[in-house]
């Protein structure tokens, strides 16, 4: 690809000015939150707020980290994340390939459903959430996190591998077929593999929503600490009437970084993932 | 098997808005008991909904447009600049997509703090308060809103300015159309399948802010000035403990999300695309 | 494929059996007949803001109680205040993660007891010898329709703390009435305008409805069981004013003040932004641990006549006993030696939580005269909010706060936001009954 060629040498200045002025604006409050984590407490509430800092702490830190079994419930949130997305992309790989290559009655209602389903406004469910919860004994165990995640991203997951499914010819499975490979074997050797890249894109989502959740930790986990996650841990800082800024700066850097890591892991897929899901 | 996992939350949304269900009815206090549509007839009675509802479509329309304008003008100054200042714009609008909605709007609450945020300082404002006036409080919101979702549109819609062939713009170019034509006449209805989604996407997000608002507004402003669906669903189920009335706003809000996707959908059908 | 099966069961189940035979779930809340003598109570306590003195005190009662009741233990959890409605609404909701015994805000009473969790013990209550001590206000916080559920554990007034600093370089007099009150806002302000003259806030219903109580307002008047509200009398809308005209440059702007609880009130005070502020005996330790340590005092919110006191709000917290515990006998017993003498007088120490109990809050006040302005206030009468199982409701639903705030940002006159706010306070008496 090389769009460069025809546009003129000044302009091509100004754009990347100007692009590397918006990166600058855009990375701004990201920067601000871990600056003010690492400003010892008496510099953030100063009314001279400066962009830098000369005696960096790790006050915040040390209080975030402080709390009781912080580092179990990292993991929970961890294993929370992981399991939402490993088994989202597996459903979601297999139900976008049966609704592209699948000709079958209601298809375009299914279709349909899955953009009606994200419309719905979770807040509004969490409460038969928690009794279909505790009727199936789920309450107080990650489960009862892991499900509905599972059950909440894959709409979107599956509406967005669509694309990618669609993207690879016909021709290819037919080939295959002559060739002698089963269905499955198609599937996994020869699908999977090519629709990867949609399946880190729609990981992402998952990863994010799983991740950042607190309103379902906040419900169902009532009365088991020990399977506590991240998010609930870290809400004890976000006191609305009396702030502690540098905790939650410091509470919200631990929560990014994570995600942040896993971006930069997948990026390149990203790009050229979302580029093939909406190819239609 | 999957149209059931999805059919279910809807139902049971459909379900409760129908009958008289809080708290004692939850706790088994009192019998559970069919309403019909009097948590509707409550709701459409209430002047304060139809000043919310009209709140959240204002401002649901003001995110997706700023949205998507500013990602599809980025997503275009991408293609047009080198590696370097590429990079960096990419990895700072990864950085803002990465930040949880709750991280987000903390941080941005803090930025434009008029005791202690740089940006008071900056623009002069002293100690001028973004969250007391109801249009600058939504403005505070829409800017934080714009800044976490942009870089979904800019990324896909990148993604598919790529997949256009170069010689089609360069042709364009040589033409001497100006960059908006090339974006109207070339790009636009090249990546127009790109666009439905991003677009039918935002939609469905921005029209369901829900963190932004309670965090940033403290769960709705001053008087409740800056109260949308979304939140107004939370806080009658949940500090009200009216769950019917709140499953009833979650329907209203489904069907207006639906209505809008189906006619935009339409509208897209009748110019010969297929869903 | 897992979830999906397993969600594909009820999915179809309720898709059979039709609108009417499919209501969502209720939980079975009815009372548990186990009654075990052994085995672990859990006990829910607040979070304080800090909590460590408290802990020390309930460790002392729990190994006192563990000593003498063989084979049974118990587990103590601090949860935090600000979202304990939805943590106890779930533990209605699922009997098998609720705690036996909790501590519960005053003002949420009679919504628990519709909400069928907590348990009746008025035979208990009125069996043990320490109860009779108990202040009638205290008692009522427990009290519904005659039926008593739980013990009062503190009680909470507030009143006026005040730079004593500040008051003697500008030569002011303590405030002997409301207007003066008012008077003397303006001039600490008008001569440092750095500081708010006495900082109120727009979502901080206790601090301001003493205005509307001292001027004779109600919030409701109960009428035959039933409440009718009563917050747009003229009266009432005559202290809305007086508590609303403190909002403005010339004392405590509305675009900072009018979105503060409470505690940011407190917090700016001790902060020492403000020349007064209206704080409870519990904020005691928030503003001694602040930069106006030392160079404070606390009197009494005076009322309309000069000299008189303005009714304040009586809070606090209580013990109960969850409905679903299967430990009632021991339950009961861990709540009485929660809320004794022993122990209030000990957390008085400790937290400075004024005791329920007239004659050891009298001890306390001889110890401690820090406590005295709360004692007088106590004394010369409080209120307490309608003991209505839809005042939880109206009080989550930020009716008051929002009515305050509606004046305060002009969207609304006094007369037409008291209006609304009594006709949304009407449809949740009436719908709760």
């Amino acid at each position: 690809m090389n769009s460069l060629g025809f546009l003129r040498r000044p302009w091509r200045l100004a754009a990347e000015a100007s692009a590397l002025v918006i990166a600058v604006v855009v990375a701004f409050p990201l920067y601000w939150m871990v600056l003010s984590a690492f400003k010892p407490a008496g510099e953030i509430e100063s009314s001279e707020p400066r962009p830098w800092t000369l005696a960096p702490t790790l006050d915040s830190f040390r209080r975030v980290f402080g709390q009781q079994e912080f580092g179990r419930y990292f993991l929970n949130s961890l294993v929370v994340a992981c399991a939402v997305v490993l088994a989202s992309a597996l459903i979601a790989f297999l139900a976008a390939t049966a609704v592209t290559r699948f000709r079958f009655r209601f298809r375009t209602t299914l279709l349909i459903m899955f953009l009606v389903a994200q419309m719905v406004p979770v807040e509004a469910l969490t409460i038969p959430l928690f009794f279909l919860m505790r009727d199936f004994g789920q309450l107080n165990t990650l489960g009862a996190l892991i499900l509905p995640h599972i059950a909440f991203s894959l709409p979107f997951a599956i509406w967005m591998l669509r694309g990618f499914v669609k993207a690879v010819p016909e021709a290819l499975e037919e080939a295959a077929c002559l060739d002698g490979a089963s269905r499955s074997r198609f599937l996994w050797q020869i699908l999977f593999p090519l629709v990867f890249p949609g399946l880190v894109a729609t990981s992402v989502f998952s990863f994010i929503s799983a991740w950042n959740d607190f309103l379902f930790a906040k419900s169902f986990i009532i009365s088991d600490t020990s399977q506590s996650t991240l998010p609930m841990a870290l809400l004890v800082f976000y006191k609305p009437e009396e702030p502690d800024w540098g905790g939650v700066m410091a509470a919200s850097t631990v929560m990014t970084v994570p995600v942040l890591i896993f971006f930069v892991l997948v990026q390149r897929r990203l790009v050229s993932g979302l580029g093939g899901a909406v190819k239609d | 098997m999957l149209g059931g996992l999805l059919v279910y939350p809807i139902y049971q949304l459909g379900l409760i808005s129908l009958l008289e269900y809080t708290q004692a009815q939850v706790s088994g206090g009192e019998p559970t008991t069919f309403q019909g549509f009097a948590n509707y007839a409550e709701l459409f009675a209430d002047p304060e909904f139809w000043r919310v509802l009209l709140a959240t479509v204002v401002f649901a329309a003001a995110c997706v447009v700023s949205t998507l304008a500013v990602g599809c003008a980025l997503a275009v100054l991408l293609t047009r600049v080198r590696a370097l200042p590429r990079l960096a714009l990419m990895l700072a609008a990864l950085g803002a997509w990465a930040t949880p909605a709750i991280t987000g709007s903390t941080v941005w609450l803090l930025l434009f703090d008029p005791d202690f945020g740089p940006v008071n300082r900056i623009l002069g404002l002293g100690d001028h308060s973004w969250t007391y006036g109801r249009y600058s409080a939504f403005f505070l919101v829409l800017l934080e809103v714009v800044w976490c979702s942009f870089p979904f549109v800019m990324v896909t819609v990148y993604a598919g300015i790529r997949s256009v062939p170069s010689e089609v713009l360069e042709a364009a170019a040589l033409d001497g159309a100006s960059q908006w034509r090339i974006w109207r006449s070339v790009l636009a209805p090249m990546i127009r399948p790109i666009l439905v989604v991003v677009t039918i996407q935002s939609v469905i997000w921005d029209f369901k802010v829900f963190t932004q608002i309670y965090v940033m507004t403290n769960g709705g402003g001053i008087a409740r000035q800056n109260l949308v669906l979304n939140v107004y669903a939370y806080q009658k189920a949940f500090a009200s403990a009216q769950y019917s009335l709140g499953s009833a706003i979650g329907v209203v809000m489904l069907l207006i999300l639906l209505a809008v996707t189906l006619v935009y959908l339409r509208l897209l059908r009748r110019q010969g695309e297929e869903l | 494929m897992k979830f999906a099966a397993r969600l594909a069961a009820p999915v179809a189940a309720l898709a059979l059996a039709g609108l009417t035979a499919c209501a969502p779930q209720t939980s079975d809340n009815s009372s548990s007949a186990e009654d075990e003598k052994t085995g672990t109570l859990r006990v829910w306590l607040f979070q304080e803001v800090s909590s460590e003195p408290k802990e020390k005190v309930v460790d002392k009662v729990v190994a006192a109680f563990e000593k003498a009741h063989d084979g049974a233990k118990v587990k103590v959890e601090y949860i935090p205040v600000e979202t304990r409605a939805q943590r106890i609404k779930a533990a209605f909701n699922d009997p098998k993660s609720a705690p036996d015994v909790i501590e519960y805000g005053n003002t949420d009473t009679a919504g628990y007891v519709k909400d069928g969790g907590l348990a009746d013990v008025t035979a208990d209550f009125n069996a043990w010898s320490e109860a009779k001590d108990s202040d009638p206000t205290a008692k009522t916080s427990v009290t519904v329709d005659g039926k008593i559920y739980g013990a009062p554990f503190f009680v909470g007034v507030r009143a006026l703390y005040y730079r004593t600093d500040v008051f003697e370089e500008l030569g002011l007099e303590v405030p002997e009435s409301l207007d003066e009150l008012a008077a003397t806002a303006k001039q600490i302000r008008a001569a440092k305008p750095d500081l708010y003259g006495l900082v109120v806030g727009g979502a901080y219903t206790y601090g301001a409805m003493p205005f509307v109580w001292a001027n004779g307002g109600e919030i409701a008047e109960g009428k035959g069981g039933s409440y009718a509200s009563t917050i747009d009398s003229a009266a009432a809308q005559k202290g809305i004013t007086a508590y609303t005209s403190l909002f403005g440059d010339d004392n405590c702007p509305a675009a900072k003040c009018a979105s503060m609880g409470g505690n940011d009130t407190v917090t700016a005070f001790a902060a020492g932004k403000a020349g007064m502020a209206i704080g409870g005996d519990f904020s005691h330790s928030a503003v001694e641990a602040g930069k106006v340590k030392g160079k404070y005092a606390v009197v009494p919110l005076p009322g309309v006549k000069s000299g008189s006191v303005a009714p304040a709000f009586a809070g606090g917290n209580n013990i109960g006993v969850l409905k679903s515990t299967t430990h009632r006998t021991l339950a009961v017993d861990l709540m009485k030696r929660l809320a004794s003498k022993q122990t209030q007088g000990e957390l008085f120490d400790a937290m400075g939580f004024l005791p329920t109990y007239t004659d050891v809050r009298g001890e306390a006040a001889k110890e401690e005269p820090f406590i005295k302005p709360f004692v007088t206030t106590l004394t010369s009468g409080t209120k307490f909010v309608p003991a209505s199982p839809a005042w939880a409701q109206i009080d989550a639903s930020l009716v008051l706060p929002t009515m305050f705030q509606e004046v305060v940002s002009g969207k609304k006159d006094v007369a037409e936001a008291s209006k609304d706010a009594a006709a949304q306070m009407n449809d949740a008496f009436s719908s709760a009954g």
